[in-house]
């Protein structure tokens, strides 16, 4: 299967020519979730360098900033449209933790791959993760911290989850500066995620996408 | 002047006064340790802050509130674990982190329930019509227009780890515990990654990468004169400052990046921190694979190289040995969640790989506030086999 032009453009982080590709696409009456499509296929690329070790960090949130911006003038017709996602995901910074970075990073990758992401901010109580699951029908959960004086909230927010009767129906990824397999383990998590991109791996693989 | 937490608290012995043997012994060991030297012994060196509240029974506003509270209570936790050669700060304020990534922190008791670690509060706090204002007035009076908006506490807290730093150190010293590394030496990118905050300023380096590196440029100008003449006013040869990394980590940038916004600088400032004399404490957190052979382009057998346990430490002594001590990893998850025999086993995998010469025992960044005192326990026993 060939690259398109603005998935190549989104893979090799050329904003300007991404951004204008779509214009042109538009201007021609192609549908926005065909471009979608495309923009989506240019991640896939960014996420393939990544894990190649050519791109880091860096790329990815320059990435999902170009994905953004080019995809900006597609939004409101997408809201349409009948699928523009392959699925949702709940994410917060967990109870008594206040940073924002990493979880910031892993919503813009997760968006621009084409995962929704409902963003529950910092300092999330245990229930909040709840009520949002139960309103959107989500199946994935995110929770990050950067504090090992918090991997008990996090355990105690899984096991909300689980005494809401949600444990099933949802994965839950956890991230963040001190959290590795043994604090996965600990409280209950399904996916340990080094990176951002390593939670859209395991996000695409529990939606079954490819 | 240069970015000093805790300025003149060294291992020199400020005063005249005469600290015993013990203190002697230890500061051979560390000495021996840093110039790739095999000790009698693997030294420890130990940062910590809210643990040793935990440790000592004291709330964390309490701590948190007094620099002489804090000394007190980190002397009192060192006591406690036994035989420790060294702790790398003396005292601590976490409001003067503040200094370091032009954020505000929020303290338990104050911002935050009792209970809580200190964290920062990162916001945008600078737009990029501010990196036009500060290549117009220069860095320093902008900093000092900043510190007047949004950093009186930490300016507060320089202060006081200003007065109380070298009085604590010679309390450190008269129990034979060396004090470190209480100096910072800190990398320009730190300030702004901080301000902007990580997302935005990664933006930036991609946006608008000449005008960041004209900001960069313009701050270390007088970073570089500062540095030099502040390790030459404090005066104490081998005294550890720190020159770290937290957002210009090379998992976070690529090649291209970090070759061109973080390494000349940081290079420059490890060189000149030896040429004075001092020990760059190269404390590096998140994972630094990529670049570690880059490290033997800095001063052989002066520098320490300390690791949070992101970084493959194994491998990283294999490159460096010979050239550079390397010090750390015990991660905190492991000191939080783990047993003794996990801390045992890994601690032993330490002392044979990385040790026994030119390294120097120790947790990963910081021993967490809710370590197991029996894991901490095990680690600084460990180096006694």
């Amino acid at each position: 299967m060939t690259t398109s032009p603005l998935a190549q453009a989104v893979g090799d982080l050329e904003e300007e020519t991404a951004v204008t590709l779509v214009q042109d696409k538009l201007a021609k009456g192609e549908a926005a979730l065909s471009i979608l499509e495309e923009l989506q296929a240019g991640m896939n690329i960014v996420g393939e360098r990544f894990e190649e070790g050519e791109y880091f960090l860096s790329e990815l949130i320059y990435a999902a900033d170009i994905f953004k911006k080019a995809g900006a003038p597609l939004q409101e017709e997408l809201k349409s449209a009948t699928q523009s996602s392959y699925g949702t995901l709940v994410l917060g910074t967990v109870k008594n933790d206040i940073h924002d970075f990493g979880k910031d990073i892993v919503a813009t990758v997760m968006g621009s791959n084409g995962i929704k992401v409902i963003d529950l901010g910092v300092n999330v109580e245990h229930q909040a993760f709840v009520d949002a699951v139960k309103e959107s029908g989500a199946t994935l959960v995110g929770m990050s911290c950067l504090l090992t004086t918090v991997f008990d909230d996090m355990k105690d927010a899984v096991q909300t989850l689980k005494d809401a009767g949600l444990r099933d129906q949802v994965t839950v990824l956890i991230g963040g500066g001190p959290v590795d397999q043994a604090t996965a383990d600990y409280v209950g998590a399904d996916y340990y995620c080094k990176t951002a991109q390593d939670g859209v791996i395991a996000a695409k693989k529990v939606l079954g996408v490819n | 002047m240069a970015d000093a937490h805790e300025p003149n608290a060294g291992p020199g012995g400020p005063g005249g006064f005469a600290p015993p043997p013990l203190f002697f012994e230890r500061m051979q060991r560390l000495q021996t340790a840093v110039a790739c030297g095999t000790p009698d012994r693997v030294p420890l060196s130990l940062v910590m802050d809210l643990f040793a509240a935990n440790t000592m029974g004291v709330s964390y506003p309490d701590f948190v509130s007094s620099v002489d509270i804090a000394g007190q209570t980190m002397l009192g936790a060192m006591e406690k674990l036994g035989d420790v050669d060294s702790i790398q700060f003396p005292t601590y304020a976490p409001d003067v982190l503040g200094m370091l990534w032009l954020a505000p922190m929020k303290l338990p008791g104050r911002d935050l329930p009792e209970h809580s670690q200190w964290q920062m509060d990162e916001q945008v706090r600078i737009q990029r019509e501010d990196y036009d204002k500060i290549l117009e007035m220069g860095w320093s009076p902008w900093f000092g227009q900043y510190i007047g908006k949004h950093l009186g506490a930490a300016a507060a807290a320089g202060q006081a780890l200003q007065e109380a730093g070298p009085r604590w150190t010679m309390e450190y010293m008269k129990k034979g515990y060396v004090v470190f590394s209480p100096l910072t030496v800190d990398h320009p990118f730190e300030h702004l990654a901080g301000a902007r905050t990580v997302k935005e300023f990664t933006l930036d380096l991609f946006q608008i990468p000449d005008k960041v590196q004209a900001v960069l440029d313009l701050i270390m100008a007088e970073k570089r004169e500062q540095a030099r003449q502040f390790v030459r006013a404090v005066g104490q040869p081998g005294l550890g400052y720190w020159v770290g990394s937290w957002r210009t980590a090379p998992e976070f940038l690529s090649p291209r990046l970090w070759n061109r916004f973080v390494w000349p600088y940081m290079k420059e400032l490890v060189e000149i921190v030896a040429e004075e004399g001092g020990t760059p404490v190269l404390h590096y957190d998140a994972n630094w694979d990529r670049e570690i052979e880059r490290l033997k382009d800095l001063p052989a057998r002066r520098c320490v190289l300390e690791l949070d346990g992101k970084t493959d430490i194994f491998r990283a002594k294999k490159i460096l040995a010979g050239h550079m001590c390397i010090l750390g990893d015990v991660h905190p998850a492991m000191l939080t969640l783990g047993t003794v025999a996990d801390v045992k086993a890994y601690c032993g995998r330490l002392l044979d790989e990385v040790g026994p010469d030119g390294y120097i025992m120790a947790m990963g960044c910081a021993i967490p506030p809710d370590a197991k005192f029996e894991n901490v326990k095990a680690m600084v026993d460990s180096v006694k086999r």
